[in-house]
């Protein structure tokens, strides 16, 4: 997951790089999905969770579709 | 030797990180436990939590402890105190969450190379203009961690 300062820069860098595109995601969308992804693992209670919900986090800020599927 | 409690173990890695910006050494480990570098290794590779703590595997020394990453990268995330070193553009506010700040994080274009500052607050969103690209498939993320 690589910063870029605008979808012209992922276009350019993908082409350059011969990679095909994947997902472009603003800025504020991926700081709601790392709110709703990290808790805090100093906290006793903190355990991994299981792929459905991961995916339901996934989803829960708007990412949904093939490109965002987890494996099964 | 006793071996090592693995919730105990996670609780020590991560607050050796906030506090110190790298993960500790397998070393620090046992000596934390009192314990052997040996069994403080195989504790690790134990740690039977998701992919959130890996190992490199010749070495046994913590490679990344998600979102933190163990050696520089290009997203750097400076704190009030402390500075940290995130693995990606989504674990950069993953650092700003778990830390519980406001941080600066210092970074640069991937494609062109322009230094660029984001601001991230753990309870405000991030106003600045820019674009993270997921190049691999969530189906793939897992294949090779270190690529995606």
């Amino acid at each position: 997951m690589s910063i870029f300062r605008s979808e012209d820069h992922v276009l350019r860098w993908t082409r350059a790089n011969g990679h095909e595109i994947g997902a472009l995601v603003p800025l504020a969308q991926v700081w709601r999905l790392a709110k709703a992804w990290y808790a805090d693992p100093r906290r006793r209670d903190w355990r991994a969770r299981n792929r459905d919900e991961s995916q339901a986090v996934i989803a829960s800020v708007g990412l949904t579709g093939a490109f965002w599927e987890l494996p099964r | 030797m006793e071996g090592i409690d693995s919730v105990a173990l996670r609780i020590f890695v991560y607050d050796d990180i906030i506090a110190a910006g790298r993960p500790p050494s397998v070393a620090a480990i046992a000596m934390r436990f009192g314990t052997s570098p040996a069994i403080a290794r195989e504790a690790l590779a134990n740690l039977k939590i998701g992919k959130t703590i890996l190992v490199d595997p010749r070495s046994g020394e913590i490679w990344m402890a998600g979102p933190f990453a163990a050696a520089e990268t290009p997203y750097r995330v400076v704190g009030e105190k402390r500075e940290w070193w995130a693995n990606c553009a989504w674990d950069m506010f993953g650092v700003a969450m778990i830390v519980n700040e406001r941080v600066r994080v210092e970074t640069r274009c991937t494609d062109c190379g322009a230094p660029m500052t984001i601001l991230s607050d753990p309870s405000t969103a991030p106003t600045e203009d820019a674009v993270v690209h997921f190049l691999v498939p969530a189906r793939r993320w897992y294949d090779d961690i270190g690529f995606t």
